[in-house]
């Protein structure tokens, strides 16, 4: 048994917002009424969201006070009004899984040269890793295969992790080669032969490096973000070093009426030798933390943890809100397993 | 009991891929937990040499229902489980 995270605000503990019923409806207004009856419907949900659920309006709040402060050296002047744009990007994100999910494509480009080198590392043949986060639309990338042939797409995700959401989305939809997901708690010995096949085919193991493991016993460590201490899971490192393949990030933002793709290479681990994985995952785990960084700069609203990301947001919303939830802090000092 | 061919296999395969220095064949006892006791080898450990059975053997294990701590638990299982599923 893996013990679940103890911690109450620990993003897995944290109700996806919406009931399967409500994704539903969503879905049915979006599919026969259309785009704009969608929009206004959404709009409402937003601002009764906002209204209702503290903590996400917290945890936006803090993050865009963050942001605001690395980028311009100051709070947000109109926050309330920043925080409701930021509700709106998430459900428009909402909107875009469920055309993504339709099998509607789409509109893509891609950031300077990327296209060629996304369409290189499918043609490979080598496969890889493809780190992402839960900034933008990280399901658009896994769309990504109906317009590069051969891109096989194998989605590594927490169980518990937006389930709902994506579950109902998956049942009712009618994509015809929708990607592989892989639902674990933690990464066993047969998760990883798995993906090494996966891998060993040519096919792509999508991995979002910004959420630690449900449970507890997970190995994460603490970097700062945005000047403040996080915690990020060592787990997905773990693994691009234990499956030696090509590393690669990719990005996925919205932009006014398409989707901007920023695909990267990020590293190769075909060579690394095991005297040298440790020293790699510290580097890799820093860069990967810079990229969040970027990714944060590049498209501000688009930061879709809404559960309070850092150590220390009891501290930040007790000088933003008036009313102060306790907030726990469970920190394992012997983490072995890995997830 | 004599150790069979596969067996002197994996024996070296996990002290090669485990980078096990000071450990020779003869020092692994087939019916010895591989794991916390007898060699010592921790999860990361696990996960790599089931990355080794994968690439070596090409085995994949079903489903995670399939405890891969039973497979893992000492060198007997693990020879059995790769003459079952064995695909090179």
């Amino acid at each position: 048994m893996t013990p679940v995270s103890s911690n109450p605000n620990h993003w897995s503990r944290i109700r996806e917002t919406g009931t399967a019923g409500g994704v539903r409806t969503m879905v049915w207004i979006r599919r026969k009424l259309g785009r704009l009856p969608f929009q206004i419907m959404l709009a409402l949900v937003i601002v009764y969201y906002y209204i209702a659920h503290g903590l996400h309006r917290r945890a936006s709040h803090t993050y865009l006070t963050r942001l605001w402060r690395h980028l311009h050296g100051e709070a947000p002047q109109h926050l309330t009004w920043l925080s409701l744009r930021h509700f709106r990007s998430f459900g428009q994100s909402l909107m875009d899984k469920i055309d993504a999910w339709s099998g509607i494509p789409p509109a893509l480009s891609f950031e300077g040269d990327t296209r060629e080198q996304f369409r290189q590392a499918v043609m490979s043949g080598r496969g890889g890793i493809m780190f992402v986060s839960h900034v933008g639309n990280m399901e658009i990338c896994t769309a990504m295969s109906d317009m590069q042939d051969d891109f096989r797409a194998t989605l590594l995700m927490h169980t518990r992790n937006a389930s709902q959401f994506d579950e109902v989305l998956a049942r009712s939809t009618h994509r015809e080669n929708p990607p592989e997901i892989i639902e674990v708690s933690e990464i066993t010995p047969s998760t990883a032969m798995k993906l090494g096949q996966r891998i060993a085919e040519g096919g792509f193991v999508v991995i979002a490096a910004d959420r630690v493991p449900i449970s507890d016993s997970g190995r994460a460590r603490t970097l700062p973000f945005l000047g403040h201490p996080a915690r990020f899971p060592e787990g997905p490192f773990w693994l691009a070093s234990l499956l030696r393949c090509p590393v690669y990030t990719i990005g996925c933002f919205r932009e006014a009426t398409s989707y901007r793709i920023d695909f990267d290479h990020f590293d190769d681990t075909s060579d690394l030798s095991r005297r040298d994985r440790s020293a790699w995952i510290d580097s890799a785990m820093q860069r990967y933390v810079d990229w969040l960084t970027r990714q944060c700069e590049k498209t501000p609203l688009q930061w879709f943890n809404f559960f309070p990301f850092w150590l220390d947001c009891a501290d930040a919303h007790a000088d933003a809100d008036t009313h102060h939830d306790a907030y726990r802090h469970d920190d394992p000092e012997d983490e072995r397993s890995i997830s | 009991m004599a150790t069979t061919a596969l067996e002197h296999e994996l024996k070296e395969m996990i002290i090669e891929t485990l980078e096990l220095e000071d450990v020779t064949p003869d020092d692994i006892d087939p019916e010895e937990p591989l794991f916390v006791e007898g060699l010592g080898l921790d999860s990361i450990d696990a996960l790599e040499l089931g990355l080794a059975l994968q690439k070596r053997y090409g085995i994949t294990l079903e489903s995670e229902a399939e405890s891969s701590r039973q497979h893992f638990a000492n060198l007997k299982s693990l020879a059995s489980l790769v003459e079952s599923r064995r695909q090179k």
